[in-house]
């Protein structure tokens, strides 16, 4: 308790320091005159009582000094007295001040903003109860398409009985609803949920709640929870939703609450319904079908199980059931399943992109930091002067270790205080990055940890510095008083040297891992679609949502009169060279992947089935959408419903069926267990052309095989308009659109995009982080330049009068430039070598983000050589020149 | 400085300052000294270095309480007074001392055989 008093009144004698320094100078003046007047009635002098007085106290200023040190923080205040002077002594540099303030505020700066990124998308712990206990299991096979093909009703009871180390199974299924209101339709993501959802989630309602038990099954009123995202995006955050009735496909659901703040995986999700909405769903096909898989599967782990644990329990149980439904597995595709921790599956694609973007703001703080050393090592020639002082005058090695230290800490500080700054400003960048990546770039903000890691840093690099600057030891300072030149003495040169080596080879990593990433942007963009040319405009408009697809097939013809209709109005608008409808639109990929088979090819075993994309098109999809025709004809109006089952496959399909065969007039049928799930017929389809393959998947995806059957005689499952025309597409999109809505007022328009935007969805990942990367890259190049220069300047300068005798010995300005040049240059090869040498190691790691061009692209490599090897030798010029014309003349007088 | 000093370690100053207080009243630092070098006949020195510490910290501690007054030759002065802590903490002190001097007389006395 005393002591507790104590440290408190210490505290607040921090603060009261003027005004007690005077009582107590006071008072020990008033105990001193005391004194004096007793020895003068002792019978002495008045001086000798003063004097006496005085040798009895001990000194007045050590007195008060030792009060200081009881009274406040006698370290703290040391620690502020060093601060106080170490920004006097950076004010009276400010140039200095400022370039290292600037350089170090880069380097702070970019990772702190890079950090708030992985932590809030990597390291921040879920929002869900026990998130870490969360796992997904995701059902893949081989081929494309095949990455998440999700579960069936009974597979995930087979699971959820058979896999004792999960103690709870959520499962949900993907939908889409078309949601209308005032504002007119739009679709959107929903999840169709079982009741025991939230609970194995372990997710709480902001507002309302959440559906359970009794939600389940098909005699209930269908309620929906909004997601916390979806709740702040189309209703402001307005809590007056809930109870609430929206409608949903027509039937009015009512919102029953409002999620917490939390990701989801693998889509983005707007709303969690339970299943009654949707028919299908509570239908016997879904329940029983084994291979009819919607689902998508999150579950819990049981406490004190494991994640191996589970992953046994689940091959084992998988492969029973493959064993006793063999025919829902198709033998060749290598089915599996794999159970992953929830948060490491929500930051699958970030992973790589964030990891290569710490690398690269890594390396531009140690270059900073390099710099700043440097510039450090210059300046500290001349303070050595002023540290000689301190030292005659009674400071210690640690006082002095104390001072430098506190200016590195607070230029740190002031580097930190401007990367705040920038650390904003780039985070903003970065989560419109991130939010191409992960479900969780939402929760990017500067908060704590982050600041903490940004002070951790500062720390670090301060420290690093005082190392670096290390002090001559106490031998050394005394021999610099005997008022010899200080030139530098070789210890520090070399370490000069080997800083600028070091930046030289890190800005050749940063500016190659630059030019792969620019080189793989260029050739992402350079891809031929397949598509002849881009003047092309498409709309997507969903008439019919599926529930009216597989229930109420009537609707599809009156949807059909109204796509003919559209695609005749547009097609008299102005500059329209043709119009067509298909589904979905070229370059997106089919939702819908089934079986095929060859008449007169069956498989052989272990084979894996083929399969293809499920497309639909209209006559004129093709020459709309400049899709060549390679073999055989184009749909005509007379391919209708009865006329006999035509399809057009595109190449890739035909090589994979008919490989070195024409495939015109040949039979193919799509098959599988799933079909009878479906409305598409298993009967035989004849060939009629052949088109060209397109990168539906995304530019740096293979084309995938695809059968388009003619929009007439399939259910129309959306529609999407394909528009050509000779101007540009984009200014045709408010004429077109308005037709749209006149013609179908309550459908949701979606989509409206020209070919070249699509193009640009695929490319523009890529091209940030290109971006990016190329910025860091000649940030990085600019402070090694300045770096070289600045360190040629001041070897030249420390050179002068070696400069003078050699050049009165004969040697002329060339000769003298030559020899810094050759200075320079070796110091630039030594980094340059090492720099590849890391290159070529650091474009192995990153060799996902690459498309296109290899990890140690020679071309790339020997382009960032010539480029380092210019800036270099540009910067080693103005030295050099400097050195020529130093006056022989006057370096020898002095 | 001479051989016979003695070296005042602070536990015991303070509790040679809370004795002069109590016996003497609200006291200022020249008083406090003169007192203790005389209590020892002078065989303590108190420079002002080991005194205003010592004060300062009983302050913090709470044992005393300062305020300004005018001395006896009419010159302000800081005068310390004993605080009802400071009575209880000295004369726990004072116990504790004894004990402790009883303590390690006893081993000292050439002894009680066992």
């Amino acid at each position: 308790m005393r002591h507790v008093r104590v440290a408190l009144a210490r505290i607040a004698g921090v603060f009261g320091r003027g005004r007690s320094d005077e009582d107590l100078r006071e008072e020990l003046q008033a105990h001193l005159e005391m004194e004096a007047l007793e020895n003068l009635r002792r019978g002495m002098s008045p001086e000798e009582a003063r004097r006496q007085a005085m040798l009895a106290s001990g000194g007045l200023v050590q007195a008060a000094e030792a009060v200081r040190d009881q009274r406040g923080l006698p370290w703290l205040e040391g620690v502020w007295a060093d601060l106080r002077y170490a920004l006097r002594a950076l004010r009276r540099s400010p140039a200095f001040t400022a370039v290292v303030a600037v350089t170090l505020a880069l380097g702070i700066g970019a990772n702190t903003a890079i950090f708030s990124v992985v932590r809030g998308v990597l390291l921040k712990s879920l929002p869900h109860r026990d998130g870490d206990r969360l796992v997904y299991l995701r059902h893949s096979m081989e081929g494309p398409g095949g990455a998440n093909i999700g579960f069936s009703v009974p597979e995930v009871r087979d699971l959820r009985l058979g896999v004792p180390s999960l103690s709870g199974m959520a499962e949900y299924s993907p939908w889409n609803l078309v949601f209308r209101s005032d504002d007119g339709a739009v679709r959107i993501r929903v999840g169709l949920v079982t009741g025991n959802y939230f609970e194995v989630m372990g997710l709480s309602p902001l507002l309302g709640r959440v559906t359970e038990a009794a939600d389940d099954g098909s005699g209930v009123p269908p309620v929906m929870v909004l997601t916390h995202d979806y709740w702040v995006r189309r209703f402001g955050g307005d809590s007056s939703v809930v109870g609430k009735q929206l409608q949903l496909d027509g039937t009015p659901v009512t919102v029953i609450g409002v999620l917490q703040p939390a990701p989801f995986f693998p889509d983005r999700i707007d709303a969690l319904l339970n299943m009654v909405i949707s028919d299908h769903h509570v239908s016997a096909t879904m329940v029983e079908g084994r291979t009819h898989r919607m689902t998508e599967v999150v579950a819990r782990l049981r406490t004190g199980a494991g994640l191996e644990q589970a992953e046994a329990e689940v091959a084992a149980v998988y492969a029973r059931m493959k064993r006793d439904h063999a025919d829902a597995y198709d033998a060749g595709a290598n089915h599996r399943i794999a159970v992953i921790p929830f948060s490491e599956a929500l930051g699958e694609r970030a992973r790589p992109t964030l990891w290569l973007l710490m690398g690269a703001a890594a390396f531009v703080l140690i270059i900073s930091v390099a710099s700043v050393a440097n510039l450090g090592l210059m300046r500290g020639v001349r303070r050595e002067q002023e540290l000689v002082v301190r030292a005659a005058l009674g400071a210690g090695m640690n006082r002095l270790r104390r001072l430098v230290l506190a200016e590195n800490v607070a230029l740190s500080l002031l580097g930190a205080a401007l990367g705040v700054l920038i650390a904003t400003g780039g985070m903003g960048l970065l989560s419109s990055l991130a939010e191409r990546y992960s479900p969780r770039a939402s929760e990017i903000r500067l908060d704590a940890p982050v600041f903490a890691f940004m002070f951790g840093l500062s720390a670090a690099v301060a420290v690093l510095l005082s190392f670096l600057l290390s002090l001559p030891r106490e031998g050394a300072l005394s021999s610099r008083i005997t008022g010899q030149r200080v030139s530098g003495s070789i210890h520090r040169h070399r370490l000069q040297r080997v800083l600028v080596v070091v930046q030289v080879a890190v800005s050749v990593v940063l500016l190659a891992g630059a030019g792969l990433l620019t080189r793989t942007m260029i050739r992402l963009s350079e891809v031929n679609t397949g598509l002849r040319s881009e003047e092309v405009l498409t709309i997507q408009v969903p008439l019919l949502t599926p529930a009216d697809l597989l229930f109420n097939p009537a609707s599809d013809a009156g949807a059909k009169e109204r796509y003919e209709e559209m695609r005749r109005e547009i097609g008299r608008l102005p500059g329209v060279l043709e119009v067509g409808v298909g589904s979905p639109g070229p370059l997106r990929g089919s939702e819908v992947r089934l079986e095929v088979k060859a008449e007169g090819r069956p498989l052989a075993t272990g084979e894996p089935t083929p399969r293809a994309q499920f497309r639909t098109a209209g006559p004129e999809y093709f020459r709309a959408a400049g899709i060549p025709l390679l073999a055989g004809r184009e749909f005509s109006v007379t391919d209708g419903r009865g006329t006999g089952w035509v399809v057009i496959i595109n190449e890739t399909l035909a090589e994979g069926l008919f490989p070195g065969e024409d495939p015109i007039g040949k039979r193919l049928a799509w098959t599988g267990d799933v079909l009878r799930f479906t409305p598409i017929s298993p009967d035989w389809r004849t060939i009629v052309g052949v088109v060209a393959s397109t990168r539906d998947g995304g530019l740096d995806a293979a084309p995938r095989p695809a059968v388009f059957m003619p929009f007439a005689q399939e259910l129309a499952m959306g529609g999407t308009l394909v528009i050509r025309t000779d101007t540009d597409p984009a200014a045709l999109a408010p004429a077109a659109t308005s037709i749209v809505r006149r013609v179908a007022p309550h459908a949701p328009i979606e989509q409206v995009l020209t070919v070249a935007q699509i193009k640009d969805q695929s490319v523009s990942p890529r091209r940030l982080n290109a971006a990016l990367i190329s910025s860091f890259g000649i940030l990085a190049v600019i402070i090694a330049a300045v770096g070289i220069g600045g360190v040629l300047a001041f070897s030249v300068s420390a050179r002068t009068s070696e400069i003078g005798i050699r050049m009165s010995l004969g040697a002329d300005r060339g000769r003298i430039q030559r020899m810094v040049l050759r200075e320079g240059g070796v110091l630039l090869v030594i980094g340059m070598a090492v720099g590849l040498l890391a290159a070529a190691y650091a474009g192995r790691m990153v060799r996902g983000l690459l498309f296109g061009v290899a990890p140690n692209d020679p071309t790339t490599f020997a382009g960032v050589a010539v480029l380092m090897a210019v800036i270099g030798l540009a910067a080693c010029w103005i030295p050099a020149l400097r050195a020529a014309r130093v006056d022989p003349a006057m370096t020898m007088r002095l | 400085m001479g051989g016979d000093k003695m070296d005042v370690k602070q536990g015991t100053l303070a509790l040679m300052i809370l004795k002069t207080l109590e016996m003497l009243g609200p006291l200022h630092g020249y008083g406090v000294a003169r007192r203790i070098e005389g209590t020892s006949g002078d065989r303590i020195k108190l420079n002002y270095g080991t005194l205003y510490p010592a004060l300062v910290k009983l302050e913090q501690e709470g044992f005393v309480k300062s305020e300004w007054r005018r001395s006896e030759n009419n010159r302000r002065a800081k005068y310390y007074a004993l605080t009802r802590a400071g009575r209880r903490r000295l004369a726990r002190e004072v116990r504790e001392w004894h004990a402790t001097a009883d303590l390690i007389a006893a081993f000292l006395t050439p002894g009680e055989a066992k």
